[in-house]
């Protein structure tokens, strides 16, 4: 199954799938840099597909697919594009329970990707890779990667 | 204050710029000083080579007076001078044609300084090496004769000068620390907690022979150099360095000296314990030095990353005595003040390009060669964190690997 298959079949994301990364805003797409472009699978938002559904829940941003050179099947990259301040480590981690709450229910068909779960910071960021904070999101599986993610061709070990 | 030390590290701090061009593993290399400056990067790309070249150009005049009176002789000759002054086989960084330097804006020609005696002898920067270790043996300061002619004059110097202060300061037998006329009392008391655990550094005679030795206190079994902590023997001649710096009088520095070097602070010191050497740098600088530090710890990089994010939010001086865990007294509130108030630059020096790249402002997002990652002090936190985040987000039920 595709990630866009997988997205046809869930749940209030049927018709959230773009092209590249058409499901990101403006704004967001310059904090998003995939080595090859013709390797992206497409993206989905995901915040606004469950605007209606979960109106006062910490929704989750964006999925953007990815077929990386070394994999068979395509990789999911849920990003969250958020300011990174230390007050909102805790925002961002809530964000991450429900993307996991979510993806163990009605996102089950997008679960069984391989993913990365990225908070890209959207200005400045207030704190440093030596950070507890950082090693607190790390045992959670969510990476902190500055104000841009470089999606590789192949994906690391 | 006094008006011997009116004069702070702002009078004279016009901009300074060392402008160094294949020197060493150095290709180019373009340094502006702040009232601290740092720089960071691996082993051997060229940091040391920097800071000795910047003692010669503030203080070539005293060098050749030094070399001169301990009898060595260069014969007015470039690569015999690099050899005495950098270290024996030192004269293969200095490549004719290629090689150049210019400081304060100005090409230096380093065969006419080698060629020429200047007249005046003064001394304006005080050089505390990384291998300081060496400038005590068996628990007393090596004098600059003890060396062979090929060793650093960078160590030799430092050397000699810890042997006079110790000799004409400390000549009779007594406690080196604590003691009442050195350092404020926060530092001591910061010192015993994460330096010398309630041991006391004393003068004792052994046999004639003078050492200096640790003590649980008056009538304690005295420890000899040879059963020190790394760290003790690391930081004792640090100790005696900060106290030349800092006269037991009202005057609180040196007029004479406007600089100060230490390299590698941090060797053999458990963070707790660069911690208090970092608060003591920026006494120095508080004091109006103008200090430069290489370092291969984070630690100082994060003080520095957060000394920049409390002054632009105009935070109070509490703050940044919070992250040293020191006390808030009237001192080192005035300390905080005054290291807020002061320029901080951060130089990369980067093997991959041989050149330096300005990291000053420690952005954790930057994209630019070495600023996240604080010139590869952080980067191996940095994949830590990406690893195991990689690993935790694919081992949960659903996450295929």
């Amino acid at each position: 199954m595709t990630f866009r298959q997988a997205l046809e079949k869930t749940p209030h994301l049927e018709n959230a799938w773009q092209a590249g990364l058409g499901a990101l805003r403006v704004e967001d797409r310059p904090h998003i840099k995939a080595e090859d472009t013709r390797r992206l699978r497409g993206s989905a938002d995901v915040d606004k597909a469950l605007q209606q559904k979960e109106p006062h829940a910490n929704r989750w941003d964006f999925g953007i697919g990815y077929r990386h050179t070394n994999r068979s099947k395509e990789c999911v990259y849920w990003v969250e594009i958020h300011t990174a301040g230390d007050s909102q480590v805790k925002v961002v981690l809530k964000k991450l329970r429900w993307l996991k709450a979510w993806l163990a229910g009605d996102g089950e068909e997008l679960a069984r990707f391989e993913r990365e779960f990225v908070w890209v910071s959207s200005g400045q960021t207030s704190f440093t890779l030596t950070s507890t904070q950082l090693k607190e999101s790390a045992v959670l599986g969510r990476q902190h990667k500055g104000r841009l993610l470089r999606i590789p061709n192949a994906r690391p070990a | 204050m006094t008006a011997e030390n009116t004069e702070t590290a702002e009078n004279w701090n016009d901009i300074t710029t060392l402008n160094i061009q294949n020197l060493g593993q150095v290709r180019e290399a373009n340094l502006t000083f702040g009232d601290l400056t740092v720089l960071v990067g691996p082993q051997a790309t060229g940091k040391s080579i920097a800071l000795q070249l910047l003692k010669l150009m503030v203080d070539a005049g005293q060098v050749q007076a030094e070399l001169a009176r301990y009898g060595l002789d260069w014969s007015g000759r470039l690569p015999e001078f690099l050899d005495v002054y950098f270290g024996e086989g030192m004269r293969s960084v200095w490549r004719p044609q290629k090689s150049s330097i210019e400081w304060e804006g100005k090409k230096v020609d380093l065969a006419q300084l080698a060629r020429r005696k200047r007249k005046t002898k003064d001394e304006s920067l005080f050089f505390i090496p990384a291998q300081r270790v060496l400038a005590l043996r068996d628990g007393w300061p090596r004098p600059f004769t003890d060396y062979t002619p090929g060793d650093p004059f960078a160590v030799r110097e430092f050397s000699e000068r810890l042997r006079v202060l110790v000799e004409q300061e400390f000549g009779a037998t007594g406690d080196l620390f604590p003691q009442k006329r050195r350092l404020k009392r926060e530092f001591r008391n910061l010192l015993q907690q994460n330096v010398f655990s309630n041991f006391h550094l004393r003068v004792d005679k052994f046999r004639s022979q003078k050492r200096l030795v640790l003590g649980a206190g008056e009538g304690a079994d005295a420890l000899p150099y040879m059963v020190w902590s790394a760290g003790q023997r690391e930081f004792v001649p640090l100790l005696l360095g900060f106290y030349w710096l800092m006269p037991p009088t009202k005057v609180s520095r040196r007029a004479e000296i406007q600089w100060v070097v230490l390299e590698e602070l941090e060797m053999g010191l458990h963070p707790r314990a660069i911690a208090v050497v970092l608060l003591l740098v920026f006494e120095l600088v508080a004091r109006g030095y103008r200090v430069c530090l290489s370092t291969h710890s984070p630690q100082v990089l994060d003080a520095l990353w957060a000394l920049k994010h409390l002054r632009e939010s105009r935070t109070g001086p509490e703050a940044l005595l919070n992250i040293f865990e020191a006390p808030h007294t009237p001192p080192m509130q005035r300390l905080a003040t005054s290291v807020m108030g002061k320029t901080v630059k951060v130089y990369y020096f980067s093997r991959e390009t041989g050149r330096t790249n300005d990291i000053s402002e420690l952005d954790p997002s930057a994209e630019g060669e070495g600023e996240a990652g604080w010139g590869g002090l952080s980067e191996f936190s940095g994949r830590a964190n990406e690893a195991v985040a990689r690993a935790v987000a694919n081992a949960e039920p659903g996450g295929e690997s």
